[in-house]
């Protein structure tokens, strides 16, 4: 549980050392990125949550996710639309569907557990 | 089986990490806003212009060096170099020269003469803001009361004497000449002077500064003494 979390402590401080910047023409792609990359997050951990998780999809969706999403804002640019639009939707809908399911789900179990422990109580 | 699949979410964990703090240092990059106006940036460029153009006529005038040494004919070397240290001498102000300037005349007031008070001596501070005073306005060499200003000359007080080059400064009346470039330049140096407030800077000291009519032909003696330089030493030769 807390060897992730250790991962991203880890990806910050070193981000911040190293004080690595970007242009800040690039900058709308990389925040399309860390957005493509937390919809995956999520949907890794409601996967798991619900026992149908696959290292497979989830590796290949999270690079597949933020290259599509660089793409398409990318696409847009040159296309004079704004289309990083369309990625931000739809990542932001599912990043909300995703934390809703982990919700239920995790308040299901919560619930699960106290009715197991008022049973064995009486 | 559980620890298998931590390691993909310990990697894309470790990537969004990364790419957050990423995004936090582009984000605070500019820490300091740049509030400069129109005008202070046109200021800026018309300094690094005409910096631009000091170096353009450096880079010249040592090409023309250059090519004079290139161009020389095998007897001649000697008088080049001969020529090259008599510039470098003029430069560094050890010769005497002639050249268009003026003439700036300090006195005693003429309050202080008629109330029999005693002439005061110029104060170095004074002399220092005169001397920044012409060097800002295309003043090229300056000799205060036959003491030549070069790079390392010292104007202050030793025992209660106000020294240009350790030397003491005469009590007024005394003169300072002031070569320039061009005769133009000494109209603008003297117009400038006259219209600056270092008059009343003088006059606040019981002194008057009387500004010369800018003439054709001035002469300014050398620096009479040795340069002590503590930072190159010569090389013995063959080397």
């Amino acid at each position: 549980m807390w060897l992730p979390l250790l991962g991203l402590l880890l990806g910050i401080s070193l981000g911040l050392l190293t004080d690595v910047q970007i242009p800040t023409i690039y900058e709308s792609y990389l925040s399309i990125a860390v957005l493509a990359a937390l919809d995956t997050l999520f949907g890794g951990i409601r996967a798991q949550l619900q026992q149908v998780y696959d290292d497979y999809v989830f590796v290949t969706g999270f690079f597949f996710n933020i290259a599509l999403a660089a793409g398409l804002a990318f696409l847009g640019v040159h296309l004079g639309v704004d289309l990083y639009l369309a990625a931000v939707f739809a990542f932001g809908v599912r990043l909300f569907q995703n934390i809703a399911i982990i919700r239920r789900i995790l308040l299901s179990k919560w619930n699960d557990k106290k009715a197991k422990q008022s049973e064995k109580a009486v | 089986m559980k620890r298998k699949m931590h390691t993909p979410f310990i990697i894309v964990l470790f990537i969004i990490g990364f790419m957050l703090a990423m995004q936090y240092n582009t984000v605070k990059n500019p820490q300091q806003r740049d509030t400069r106006d129109l005008w202070d940036i046109r200021r800026e460029l018309s300094l690094e212009k005409q910096r631009h153009s000091e170096l353009l006529a450096n880079i010249q005038q040592l090409n023309s060096t250059i090519s004079k040494y290139e161009n020389m004919d095998n007897d001649s070397p000697d008088r080049i170099l001969r020529e090259t240290v008599q510039g470098l001498k003029q430069e560094a102000g050890l010769t005497a020269i002639t050249s268009p300037g003026l003439v700036l005349r300090v006195d005693a007031s003429p309050e202080a003469k008629v109330l029999g008070q005693a002439v005061p001596n110029i104060s170095p501070d004074l002399l220092v803001k005169l001397v920044n005073d012409i060097n800002r306005f295309k003043g090229n060499a300056v000799v205060i009361d036959r003491k030549r200003i070069v790079q390392t000359t010292a104007i202050r007080d030793i025992n209660g004497q106000t020294t240009v080059n350790s030397l003491a400064v005469r009590t007024p009346p005394f003169m300072i000449t002031i070569g320039t470039s061009t005769l133009a330049d000494a109209n603008k140096l003297a117009s400038y002077l006259e219209s600056s407030s270092i008059a009343d800077d003088f006059y606040l000291d019981n002194l008057t500064l009387s500004i010369g009519k800018p003439q054709k032909k001035v002469t300014l003696n050398g620096f009479d003494q040795s340069f002590h330089n503590k930072f190159l030493s010569e090389t013995t030769k063959g080397e």
